[in-house]
């Protein structure tokens, strides 16, 4: 599961930063424990030091016992075991009926000839007061810089992030067909996020200008093709021309015309898709459907001895903003597919409305799948002079304008609509 | 008739200048935009076929030159189908016609000739074979001066025939010059085959009968 990298960077902040903390303040509690021991350690011989020199100095004439300060006894053998180490004891205090921790140190000294043992005496309270006073500050105040530092780290990396958040929802924004200008910053604050815009915007007019070549290249090739077409129909004109043509010969070049006029009329139908994909019709108008769809009909059913039965609904108004000529295309290529997949005996159902137009015809079963149905080279039924291109053509202007083209089918009915949404 | 055909598309022009010159006109070439405007400015043609792109620079140059010298010299441009943009300026420039490429070298035939007949001929717009008589201007047909109705694709179909008379028209040219662009959309060119059947019986009915020719399934010929 993939989480948003600030979330990411607290999570990893608020786990591992407790376990720094902890262990400084650990090593904080030993450091603090040492320092308070040694300084007891002062404190205890500071006082033996001057309790001597009281000593000394009064000849003996002084208090031998305070509690809690020191204690003077004179020792009989001068061969006693003396620990040089501070230890751990308790005094308890009639007054307060409790026993207070102490930390005491005992020396032997001799004084003209007098063994004398003098342990002092350092109350272990205020110490530990203080350390766990010292402690609790440290705490605290460790936990605040924790919480400073993941805030601190969310705040900066918004900031510091943004080129790269801009970056991604340009990028989103980029489609090859429709939205090829990315305009990424080449300076962003950050070496990193520099290189990922540099990088970006290369692939990017990488891409672009790949798309553009092979775009190009359909048009170019089908515009060269062009000229030799020409040629050779013109060639073929004369040749039909010839006397003493023989009917063998005859039939040869009856092919070779049919053959010539399909390429010639396919090659002219994948320059008006290229052209159509390269925006070469961007001229629009107010285009009115329903004449258009009435004069088409007329001039077909003129054409065709063998046209379907035809029932036709159009709701005048019907206005387009388009360009003319790929409406008429549009339409044409609609029609004429109905007329041309139809049986012997079979109908056409027309229908324009404001939503869209409709066109329904009866037909043998499509033999692929629907979705190819608009693909390029895609021959539901092969007959000899249709392209394969006339669907694909039909879903390129839809495209280009946004209408949604769906097909159906459904007992032995073929139904192709164009919304006009 | 002198016809000057500037195209730099050499085996094109070849072919258009056998196509012309069996048809009684005297043809003049030009490769190149510098040899095009050399010959249309040294001599009078009755019809200049002019293709825009040329090396050397635009057809359209040269027309705008003879306009602009007052050269009176009829123009069809050639060019390629769809550039909506040279065909609109070609017109606006002087030229008379305007065909695009591919084209039917019969189709062109009858553009040149309609050109010669409404530039040079006016009063004189009928065009004969036999008994046949067709009056281009009041559009009528008549056939042992008897009058036959036809339809607007039979009149049209009849006129291409007679400019292209005593040859082999194909199906395609017939099926394009009267549907136009339309055409690519038809499955079949089996329309063509019963306009030519309609025609051919409406011309027997009134006594002209088998001028129309059917050469192998290829095309038709008008001949006597």
């Amino acid at each position: 599961m993939s989480k948003p990298l600030l979330q990411r960077n607290s999570l990893f902040l608020l786990t591992w930063l407790p376990v720094v903390l902890l262990v400084c303040l650990f090593a904080f509690y030993v450091l603090l424990r040492l320092q308070g021991d040694h300084m007891q350690e002062e404190q205890l011989l500071l006082k033996q030091r001057n309790v001597l020199t009281t000593f000394i100095n009064k000849s003996g004439n002084m208090e031998r016992h305070i509690e809690g300060e020191y204690s003077i006894d004179e020792m009989k053998d001068s061969h006693f075991a003396v620990s040089h180490q501070s230890r751990d004891t308790a005094v308890y205090y009639d007054d307060q009926k409790k026993s207070v921790p102490f930390q005491i140190l005992s020396r032997a000294y001799t004084v003209n000839n007098r063994n004398y043992l003098v342990t002092t005496y350092v109350s272990s309270t205020e110490i530990a007061h203080l350390i766990i006073k010292v402690f609790i500050a440290q705490f605290l105040i460790l936990i605040l810089l924790m919480m400073a530092i993941v805030f601190l780290n969310r705040k900066s990396a918004v900031f510091l992030w943004q080129p790269f958040f801009s970056a991604i929802k340009k990028l989103k924004e980029y489609d090859i067909k429709t939205n090829q200008l990315v305009e990424l910053p080449d300076e962003t604050g950050t070496t990193e996020f520099d290189q990922l815009n540099k990088t970006a915007a290369g692939l990017i007019s990488n891409s672009n200008t790949a798309y553009h070549q092979q775009k190009q290249f359909v048009e170019n090739a089908s515009h060269e093709i062009q000229t030799p077409l020409a040629i050779i129909r013109s060639k073929l004109e004369l040749l039909i021309n010839q006397p003493n043509l023989t009917e063998k010969q005859a039939s040869l070049l009856g092919d070779i015309t049919e053959a010539n006029e399909r390429l010639s009329l396919m090659n002219r139908t994948l320059l008006l898709l290229a052209k159509i994909e390269n925006n070469h019709f961007p001229e629009t108008e107010a285009v009115h459907v329903s004449p258009i769809v009435e004069q088409m009909i007329a001039t077909f059913q003129n054409h065709y001895d063998d046209f379907p039965e035809l029932d036709m609904d159009l709701q005048p108004n019907v206005v387009l903003t388009a360009n003319r000529s790929l409406i008429e295309i549009l339409l044409s290529n609609l029609i004429t597919n109905a007329i041309v997949h139809n049986v012997p005996g079979g109908k056409i159902i027309i229908n324009l409305s404001l939503s869209g137009f409709l066109i329904e015809n009866t037909g043998p079963p499509l033999d692929i799948e629907p979705e190819e149905l608009f693909g390029r080279f895609k021959k539901g039924s092969h007959t000899t002079k249709t392209t394969g291109l006339g669907l694909a053509i039909v879903r390129q202007v839809c495209n280009l304008y946004h209408y949604p083209v769906s097909y159906q089918s459904s007992n032995g009915w073929h139904r192709i609509t164009v919304s006009f949404a | 008739m002198k016809l000057l055909v500037i195209e730099d598309e050499t085996s094109l022009l070849k072919s258009i200048i056998e196509y012309f010159t069996q048809e009684d006109f005297l043809c003049e070439t030009a490769g190149t935009f510098k040899e095009g405007i050399e010959k249309a400015e040294d001599f009078q043609y009755d019809c200049i076929i002019l293709d825009i792109n040329l090396p050397g620079g635009s057809g359209l140059k040269i027309l705008e030159y003879l306009r602009q010298h007052k050269k009176s010299d009829g123009v069809i441009i050639i060019s390629a189908r769809d550039s909506l943009d040279d065909k609109i300026a070609g017109l606006d420039l002087g030229a008379d016609d305007y065909v695009t490429k591919p084209f039917h070298l019969s189709e062109l035939n009858a553009r040149v000739k309609a050109l010669i007949r409404r530039k040079y001929a006016q009063g004189t717009s009928a065009l004969e074979m036999g008994t046949l008589h067709v009056n281009l201007l009041s559009r009528t047909v008549t056939c042992n001066n008897q009058h036959i109705l036809l339809t607007r694709n039979e009149y049209d179909l009849l006129v291409f025939l007679l400019n292209n008379k005593e040859r082999v028209v194909g199906k395609q040219a017939i099926a394009e010059h009267i549907y136009g662009d339309q055409a690519d959309n038809m499955p079949s060119f089996d329309f063509v085959y019963s306009q030519i059947k309609n025609l051919k019986k409406k011309l027997k009915d009134k006594g002209c009968e088998d001028i129309i020719q059917t050469v192998y399934g290829l095309g038709y010929k008008l001949s006597l």
